[in-house]
């Protein structure tokens, strides 16, 4: 035996490092939706360049309404390193955003978020929230014209909650105006709070999606389930023995699997690699062409300012514009329902079936939902760029 | 053996009591303290001073005319913010108005060819006696509790209502 051999199993006579790392590289994957589930890697590489850049950034910049502009102005003006890790940490910010959306988007036309996979959907909800949550405390850190706009209009959204709104606003910035307290409660809420939630619940994300596997695409379950009389499944390359009913007529027997599968290690790992380099690379290129922008410091007596907000707030923006000031609290109801109703999905529907054209009662509705978002940014991207 | 009596706790239920009780000790002498931590910031009272404005004299009826003043952060910062103030004549009365708009307290400025106060971020528009008279702010404009010592204006840090 060789000494690495010796030393592998010495560490997992210890750790049963051995089978982790056979659940982890060698899990079936269904070979019908592979490319799709890059989306889901990929999410996870553009948030750990997050957690990298970020923790970096860390190391100049300073939460304080005094500092902050210019500990950024000097790493712009001084440090063309620090100044694409800055960019790095933006565009992957917003590249993030987009995938993480795409890869929501493809759960929910596969029908994958059904049992029993129903709580990896809601991770994924969470996770997805905590996102946000991380892009919009982010925009504040900068305490640029930009981004101290977007603090006072963000905190004063919680302002319209009936009956307790000026305490939530009060809360967040810690007192009535955005102020010094507001930075560092900002800061450490996207360092802290976000990530000390973030990370495990990724990790809890993981494990389900190993748990239960992918559920791969309708299309391979046709015929390939046993039924009551005994009929046989067709031949199949790999079953996973441990599927749910499907269709849902529960049996004892009737256990499906995709018809094809591959080992997760080199062949899906391959296409994950290849997916998320071409996205590193274009992060990467916009860093260094683009980078991050930093508008002129700060200022509460600005009287020719126009704020403008960050792409991703853009639907939230012409909603702010357009609901009428009798109504402005369903500003504030309509992202809280909408990701209530994300919660509930898949406890609302519960059927067996996968195809995305055999559940108009979901995707009609999701379709909509869509729609109506896609519109708002459009709307408020025209009416603030003219275009 | 002995049968237990159903009345007393055995020793599993008392550990499992006991466990419980270690925790709720553990949660309520870190919660209070963190959860109070949060909250202080909200009841600490802003500090409130006068500042003068300037001489008012000049200011021509019906010409909204913006002042910059600055003020104490507060907190622990020693640093100052400037705050933008408008000063309205109207025949003998005169009103002195923030910049921060009722809606979501985007920066007002005076358009004076509208002759309305605008906001940019969603089209709030108020009249020149601060009356919020288009777009979606719901109150008007904020007013700073002010006095005048003959010509010259002095504000406070705070508005005459809440917003």
């Amino acid at each position: 035996m060789g000494r690495i051999a010796a030393i592998y199993d010495w560490l997992d006579e210890r750790t049963a490092v051995r089978s982790l790392a056979r659940k982890g590289l060698y899990e079936a994957v269904p070979v019908r939706g592979a490319w799709f589930y890059t989306l889901g890697s990929a999410t996870l590489v553009l948030i750990l360049l997050q957690l990298v850049t970020g923790i970096f950034l860390t190391l100049l910049y300073v939460p304080s309404v005094t500092e902050a502009w210019a500990s950024l102005n000097y790493l712009k003006q001084h440090d063309a390193f620090g100044s694409i890790v800055r960019g790095i940490h933006l565009w992957s910010a917003y590249i993030l955003l987009f995938v993480i959306g795409l890869h929501m988007v493809r759960t929910f036309f596969s029908g994958s978020y059904k049992r029993p996979r129903e709580l990896n959907w809601v991770t994924g909800v969470g996770l997805f929230v905590l996102v946000l949550g991380m892009a919009i405390t982010g925009a504040f850190l900068p305490w640029d014209q930009a981004a101290y706009w977007t603090a006072v209009v963000v905190t004063n959204i919680p302002a319209y909650t009936p009956f307790i709104g000026s305490f939530i606003r009060a809360l967040w910035r810690g007192g009535d105006f955005v102020g010094p307290i507001t930075l560092s409660r900002t800061f450490g809420i996207h360092v802290w709070l976000i990530p000390a939630i973030l990370f495990p619940l990724i990790l809890a994300h993981l494990a389900l999606l190993r748990k239960h596997g992918e559920f791969g695409s309708y299309i391979n379950y046709r015929g390939a389930y046993r039924s009551r009389e005994g009929v046989e499944v067709p031949p199949a390359p790999a079953q996973r023995p441990i599927e749910p009913p499907y269709p849902a007529v529960p049996t004892d027997e009737l256990w499906a699997a995709p018809l094809e599968t591959e080992d997760f290690f080199p062949f899906q790992t391959f296409k994950d690699g290849l997916v998320s380099v071409l996205l590193v690379i274009v992060v990467f290129l916009l860093a260094v062409a683009i980078g991050a922008p930093l508008e002129a410091i700060a200022d509460p007596s600005t009287t020719s300012y126009t704020p403008v907000p960050e792409w991703f707030f853009l639907p939230l923006d012409e909603l702010l514009l357009l609901v009428p000031q009798q109504l402005i609290p369903l500003v504030l109801v309509l992202p809280a329902g909408g990701v209530l109703l994300l919660l509930a999905l898949p406890f609302i529907d519960r059927g067996p079936e996968r195809n995305p054209f055999e559940r108009p009662a979901v995707m009609v509705p999701g379709a909509f939902a869509v729609l109506f978002v896609v519109i708002l940014t459009l709307l408020g991207s025209g009416r603030l760029f003219n275009l | 053996m002995a049968r237990r009596d159903p009345r007393r706790l055995s020793r599993r239920q008392f550990a499992f009591l006991g466990t419980q009780a270690v925790g709720a000790v553990v949660t309520v002498l870190l919660g209070i303290p963190i959860v109070g931590f949060i909250l202080s910031p909200i009841f600490h009272r802003q500090q409130v001073v006068w500042r003068p404005v300037g001489d008012i004299s000049g200011v021509p009826d019906r010409q909204p005319t913006k002042f910059e003043v600055s003020f104490p952060l507060d907190e622990w910062t020693s640093a100052n913010v400037n705050l933008a103030v408008y000063v309205v004549k109207i025949n003998s009365q005169t009103l002195v108005f923030s910049n921060v708009c009722t809606h979501m307290q985007c920066p007002v400025r005076w358009q004076s060819d509208l002759g309305q106060f605008l906001c940019p971020c969603h089209g709030g528009l108020y009249d020149i006696a601060g009356k919020n008279i288009g777009g979606p702010p719901p109150k008007p404009l904020p007013q700073y509790v002010h006095r005048i010592d003959g010509t010259t204006l002095f504000i406070q840090n705070s508005f005459t209502e809440s917003i």
